[in-house]
């Protein structure tokens, strides 16, 4: 499903912000990956959903080496990978039900025949009655349930989440993850960056743990 | 995503009264300042080029007008000479002409009249009837089977003193030059609005993608194609363009009606009934103009379509 080689990342002349980075994750799998901040737990993430590449080393995502992709080969790969931000990043002008949508949008399917598909899953995360709502009435909470709710509607192969329960409490913050954990019942490789140890304590699953860039060690 | 139905009170939330959507809002928000910005600027590029090309229709059809009542006609001019009866070189002038073919008409002034041409710049009274007034001959000529006026100039000059033939030929392409000159200006100014339109939706789009990162990125994070942003980039294009240019356009005929209705009382005549001819007149004027001012939106929609797909893929594919 995931295999890094020797990875390592730097943005433009800087330093290495990672440093020979090697790990393989298991289709239907879960994980968390944690550190301190700045350890580069960001910076993994953002090269498991391809919005940077490696600066050296070996990338395979779902069976393709990210190094080798062509440019446009990288929106089907992105529509099997499933992203929850830290910071939501949900378009406050449109809807709820639009920006759950938008994965089955942006792929082309048509309204009529993913409308249904959308409300359930917004009924699963308890979203349904702020289906027509814009993003900047909905509460942190809400948000991370929309954000979670956009990255699961295309039936991933693999979701990455970035501290998705970074703005909630406690009690909302364990109620995503049995989302997450559900998710990955039904097959869904899930890939957690969360340095609440509270949280990875919930869930039995192997930790990669970054520290400075290089790979503590995983367990 | 049956298997969502299952899992939902295990999740903790119940399930509420069901709000669908029927349709779905525009990827790129609607309402952006560089759009209205572009609106505008279209409608004025767009009147721009309504009352550049109404102006060339208009010229056009002026110097053809003017060119063919040229052509219909040429001047010969006897000047009195001592020693030669002006009424008989008159005479024997006429004649020669007479016998040219495709002459349709030959008209001799009288000394009144010739006198009448010079009043203008000698005024009425004794002068002008001491001074030797030249004398002129109005030829008419078939247009369809003109005469050989190079002949009829030599023919002339070998039997008649003191005359000459004048054929209007330097005014026609002193005309054909100005028209020239106008067309010239005309495309010029289309070719400025051209270049400025594409210049102007190149920078609204970067504008727009600037302004719109955020949304461009989360795009792409969920798997959109260059060609399903840069469509629903082009789709806030198209209504700026479509809204934008037939305003102009509009505009640009309601000009050409002002003027119609302001000139046309104090002088019916010139720019104003050129105009008139331009928006109300028969059918067979009126087409040519009004299907020219179709076209000018249409085109203008279809500038700002094609320079922001362009641009927006460009950009695309150097910045994200």
């Amino acid at each position: 499903m995931v295999r890094f080689e020797n990875v390592g990342l730097r943005y433009g002349m800087g330093p290495e912000v990672l440093r020979d980075i090697s790990f393989t994750i298991e289709q239907g799998s879960f994980r968390f990956l944690t550190g301190p901040s700045g350890a580069g737990k960001t910076s993994l993430l953002r090269l498991l959903f391809l919005a940077l590449k490696p600066t050296r080393g070996l990338i395979s995502l779902l069976g393709r080496d990210v190094a080798t992709l062509p440019r446009r080969e990288l929106p089907t790969l992105r529509r099997r990978i499933g992203v929850v931000f830290q910071e939501f990043r949900l378009l406050d002008h449109l809807t709820t039900f639009e920006n759950v949508a938008l994965p089955l949008r942006v792929a082309g399917e048509r309204l009529s025949r993913y409308r249904d598909d959308v409300m359930e899953l917004l009924h699963w995360v308890g979203l349904a009655d702020h289906a027509n709502a814009y993003p900047p009435v909905l509460s942190g909470g809400e948000k991370q349930r929309a954000a979670i709710a956009r990255a699961v509607i295309g039936k991933p192969d693999l979701l990455l989440a970035d501290e998705p329960t970074g703005n909630v409490d406690p009690v909302l913050a364990l109620r995503l993850m049995r989302l997450l954990v559900e998710l990955n019942r039904f097959g869904t490789t899930v890939v957690i960056a969360t340095h609440d140890t509270n949280l990875i304590s919930q869930v039995d699953a192997p930790v990669i743990t970054l520290e400075r860039g290089t790979l503590k060690g995983i367990g | 995503m049956s298997a969502t139905s299952a899992t939902a009170s295990a999740s903790g939330w119940a399930r509420p009264r069901r709000q669908t959507p029927r349709r779905q809002s525009a990827v790129i928000p609607r309402s952006q300042p560089a759009m209205r910005t572009l609106m505008i600027a279209i409608s004025v590029m767009c009147y721009l080029a309504s009352l550049a090309i109404g102006g060339l229709i208009l010229i056009n059809r002026a110097v053809d007008s003017w060119t063919t009542d040229m052509a219909r006609e040429v001047t010969v001019q006897v000047r009195p000479l001592e020693g030669h009866d002006l009424e008989a070189q008159l005479a024997r002038a006429a004649d020669i002409i007479g016998r040219f073919d495709g002459i349709t008409e030959v008209r001799v002034l009288g000394r009144e009249a010739a006198a009448k041409l010079l009043e203008p710049w000698l005024g009425q009274g004794p002068l002008i009837d001491d001074l030797p007034v030249p004398r002129l001959i109005t030829v008419g000529v078939d247009r369809r089977n003109p005469p050989d006026l190079d002949r009829l100039a030599a023919a002339l000059e070998a039997e008649v003193a003191g005359v000459s033939l004048d054929t209007h030929r330097h005014w026609q392409r002193e005309l054909t030059r100005l028209a020239s000159a106008m067309q010239w200006l005309g495309l010029t100014i289309l070719l400025l609005v051209l270049c400025s339109a594409v210049t102007l939706v190149v920078q609204v789009t970067r504008t727009a993608l600037e302004a719109n990162r955020e949304a461009v990125e989360v795009l792409y994070l969920v798997g959109a194609r260059d060609r399903f942003i840069a469509g629903a980039v082009e789709r806030r294009f198209l209504r700026a363009g479509l809204t934008g240019s037939i305003a102009g356009t509009a505009l640009g005929v309601a000009t050409f009606a002002a003027v119609t209705f302001a000139g046309y009382a104090a002088a019916p005549s010139g720019l104003a009934e050129a105009s008139r001819s331009l928006i109300f007149g028969p059918s067979a004027q009126t087409t040519i103009a009004y299907l020219a001012f179709v076209v000018v939106p249409i085109v203008a929609t279809l500038i700002c379509l094609v320079t922001a797909r362009l641009a927006v893929l460009k950009i695309l594919r150097q910045a994200f």
